[in-house]
């Protein structure tokens, strides 16, 4: 385990937009009622401030200083930019809120020749882009993040952790400041002192915190780490002497990763339905771009047509600044795939189809390229939907509806239907009867036919206060009017509730026939 | 111009031989302008009605670019359901005289299943036409599930994504609907090259009348027109027969009841009321010559255009009445 810690990180952000530092930097922000001092930057922590004084004090002893308000949003993105950026490092980085990070690096040190070089190629990194900071290798998270705040950094093998821990605070045990407070109060001032305690009264005086933590800092119970972004199943990356920028660079390094990744999801059978592209600028920025696929896919060329899309959409957002140092393409989403056997009609068909809709999706988005689907609801606006046409769904209800529509002989549907029923003033001749002429979108319509009513009663069990309508029984009457057009209208209500309120029944327009 | 100037004075060329040479670059040229859809046609898809498929030569040529635009917006259902019905594949297999049903939809699941249309609208076509309704779809022969519906904000977006689905081999039609607007030349140039190359049926839909010069195969004008007392073979109810004095059954299934007022009729939902849409269609532009207006109707027996004979619907005089009678 490799903890990071950031150790001026409020302060460092700050300072990294500014050219030039003037003055002693503090931020602050509210604790309680009080203004206090929440970070200092190296030069106000030489003239002797720190965190937890109250801001006026702070100017009293010091009258030239910069404050700075707090900003935590702004921490907590820079912390997750610079989460992502470690991902070159090991997929499996968690942020350790407000200032550090963790990274599980077994299994990935040795990609940098040890763990020492790591940390050198690390602390380079971290150290051109201006940040303090100090960096500690433990066998377990406790110890590691002990280290670097209040140890040795370093890197410390597993097996040593008691000796390492013994002499530090018990605070480095990331206990609650009341738990340390009252362990302090007992004359319990360090790690080593609790050792050999017996453990049941402790347990029973602290609480299983202390306990626990103890142990999970000597490796005595496990403790798991949380990755930010889930690990993807299959990876495949790529790092460049030189940076590249152009565009066709990136699709070809898109494809010979693609053709890596092919070798592994045909091993394992899979195929991809969700893939990144992460692109690592030079700078630090993090680049991330994800295609999904209709289809489990392996095809290289495949999937260097996808990101072509992706690319084409997003071509200003890419903005490769001085070049990207590191490529990585992962399945985020794999699928298992059948082998293919080409040259089947039916099956080709249906491959094209899915390359069609994968092309779209990537340049227009998935939410624009859709399938419609048929819900079991009686209520025609429910009756049928849509999908995103990526989103392949075992059974679009089609033969079901059919079924249905033969058993209850369903009268005809309109060919569209508006998604808000549109209101519209009519008059019927008798109340409960079709309109005889009707005004929508401020044109007059003389009704000559009239097919009707159709009763659809409203989901009584359901609060739909959404609808238009309400949730009321609808009368439909497909009409036609003077010049041929035809539209499916309908009342909102009984006409009996009518009677009782003495309102003027709502109509309204829901759809059109061709 | 050029061209007129060297055929009145190919004397003062060099040689014939460079005559000859230009004589073939210009053949050469007119090859590569020939404008598809017209000699090598992939296909012809026959609407099933005599009089236009005899203008058209035998049908509505695949692989080229149609255009067809509602009357006004108000027509934009029955301009979609002409669109539908062009694109259902059944007029093809359905020439011989009036199949049954399950006959016809067993032969066109033999012959098209898995192949499917690709339907483009701008976004404000949801909003102002309404949504493509997938129960209403299927009275076109045409399954929902065979559909993929595109949403493009930009002109531009639905321009590529027409092209990019003509590409595709497993399409029978893409259709774009546009709202209003011109489209350039270029455009329409790259869209009836892309069907060429496929073979399938590309089709624009236009909410209003357009009013620019067009290069597609054909240019469509349709609207909804009143529905007539069904002429349909087959099609002919007991309706009249029962009730002679009271009602005249539209074609649309609707009823027009002999007072002349629309009637309320709650038994005539179900069985009786079909829906056989009717649309008065003019072909405008016709890259072969002839153009004309006809009524059809849409047939969801055998799924395919009718001619409808009447020139005057029935129904319509009966109602032209007054509105004071009525308020």
């Amino acid at each position: 385990m490799l903890s990071l810690w950031l150790r001026r990180f409020s302060t460092d952000r700050i300072a990294r937009s500014r050219s030039r530092q003037r003055a002693p930097l503090i931020v602050t922000g509210k604790r309680g009622n009080a203004e206090l001092v929440v970070a200092v930057d190296d030069a106000a922590d030489k003239l002797g401030l720190t965190p937890g004084l109250a801001l006026a004090q702070a100017r009293a002893m010091h009258p030239v200083l910069d404050v700075i308000p707090e900003d935590i949003e702004a921490d907590a993105s820079l912390l997750e930019n610079i989460a992502d950026w470690c991902l070159r490092y090991t997929p499996l980085v968690a942020c350790d809120a407000p200032d550090g990070l963790l990274f599980d690096i077994s299994g990935c040190a040795h990609l940098y020749g040890g763990e020492d070089a790591l940390v050198a190629d690390l602390s380079s990194r971290l150290e051109a882009a201006g940040f303090a900071f100090s960096i500690a290798i433990a066998g377990s998270i406790g110890a590691a993040w002990a280290a670097a705040r209040f140890g040795k950094p370093g890197s410390h093998a597993r097996g040593t952790e008691r000796t390492l821990l013994a002499s530090l605070p018990l605070a480095a045990l990331r206990l609650a400041p009341e738990t340390v407070a009252s362990l302090a109060r007992v004359g319990l001032k360090r790690i080593g002192d609790i050792v050999d305690l017996p453990r049941a009264p402790l347990t029973a005086r602290f609480g299983t915190e202390l306990l626990r933590q103890f142990d999970r800092a000597l490796c005595i119970e496990d403790e798991p780490l949380t990755p930010r972004l889930p690990v993807a199943p299959y990876v495949a990356e790529q790092r460049f002497a030189e940076p590249i920028a152009r565009e066709d660079d990136v699709l070809a390094i898109t494809a010979r990763l693609a053709g890596r990744l092919k070798v592994a999801l045909e091993r394992r059978g899979d195929g991809a339905r969700r893939i990144e592209l992460t692109l690592f600028r030079t700078d630090g920025a993090v680049r991330r771009i994800a295609a999904g696929t209709s289809r489990p896919l392996r095809d290289p060329d495949d999937i260097r047509a996808l990101f072509v899309e992706r690319l084409a959409a997003l071509a200003d957002m890419l903005d490769p600044g001085f070049g990207f140092d590191m490529a990585r393409l992962s399945v985020t989403v794999a699928e298992p795939c059948a082998p293919e056997q080409i040259g089947i009609d039916r099956r080709e068909d249906a491959a094209a189809i899915g390359r069609l809709v994968d092309h779209l999706s990537a340049r227009l988005g998935s939410q624009r390229v859709r399938r419609l689907i048929a819900q079991d609801s009686h209520i025609p606006e429910f009756a049928a939907g849509s999908v995103p046409a990526q989103m392949t769904g075992t059974d679009d209800g089609w033969a079901a509806f059919r079924r249905y529509r033969d058993d209850v002989d369903l009268s005809p549907r309109p060919l569209r239907l508006f998604t808000r029923p549109e209101p519209i003033e009519a008059v019927a001749e008798v109340p409960d009867g079709p309109p005889l002429r009707f005004r929508w979108r401020r044109a007059l319509h003389e009704v000559i036919a009239a097919e009707g009513p159709e009763r659809i009663e409203g989901a009584w069990w359901s609060e739909h206060s959404g609808q238009v309508s309400g949730n009321l029984a609808r009368d439909y009457f497909r009409v036609e009017d003077k010049s041929g057009l035809r539209f499916w209208l309908f009342r909102a209500g009984l006409y009996r509730n009518f009677v009782q309120s003495a309102a003027a029944p709502t109509w309204f327009l829901h759809g059109t026939f061709a | 111009m050029r061209q007129g100037g060297f055929q009145k004075r190919p004397v003062q060329l060099a040689s014939s031989k460079t005559y000859l040479m230009l004589e073939e670059l210009r053949q050469r040229l007119q090859t590569l302008q020939k404008p598809p859809g017209i000699d090598d046609v992939p296909g012809l898809s026959p609407l099933g009605v005599e009089a236009i498929d005899d203008i058209l030569g035998g049908g509505l040529a695949r692989g080229a670019l149609h255009e067809i635009a509602a009357a006004s917006e108000a027509h934009m259902a029955s301009a979609a359901g002409f669109v539908l019905g062009l694109s259902s594949p059944c007029p093809a297999l359905c020439r011989a005289s009036a199949p049954s049903r399950q006959d016809v939809d067993g032969r066109v699941k033999a012959a098209h299943d898995g192949r499917h249309l690709v339907w483009i609208a701008e976004d404000m076509a949801q909003s102002e036409s309404g949504a493509l309704y997938g129960p209403g779809f299927e009275a076109f022969g045409l399954r929902p599930e065979r559909l993929v519906t595109v949403q493009a904000a930009r002109k531009r977006d639905l321009l590529w994504a027409m092209e990019e689905a003509l590409h595709c081999r497993a399409i029978t039609a893409v259709i774009g609907e546009m709202r209003d607007g011109e489209i350039d030349s270029v455009a329409v140039r790259r869209l009836s090259l892309a069907a060429a190359e496929s073979g399938a049926l590309a089709l624009l839909l236009r909410a209003t009348p357009p009013t620019d010069a067009s290069t597609a195969a054909t240019r469509w004008l349709v609207g909804a027109s009143p529905s007539f007392v069904s002429v349909i073979p087959g099609r002919e109810r007991s309706e009249r027969a029962r009730n002679p004095e009271t009602s005249t059954v539209l074609a649309s299934g609707f009823r027009v009841p002999a007072s002349g007022r629309p009637r309320n009729d709650i038994g005539g939902i179900g069985s009786e009321s079909e829906h056989v849409p009717c649309f008065a269609v003019s072909l405008t532009r016709n890259r072969r010559g002839p153009t004309g207006s006809w009524i059809l109707q849409w047939s969801d027996i055998d799924e395919r255009f009718r001619l409808t004979t009447h020139a005057q619907p029935v129904a319509t005089p009966l109602l032209d009445r007054p509105h004071s009678q009525v308020a």
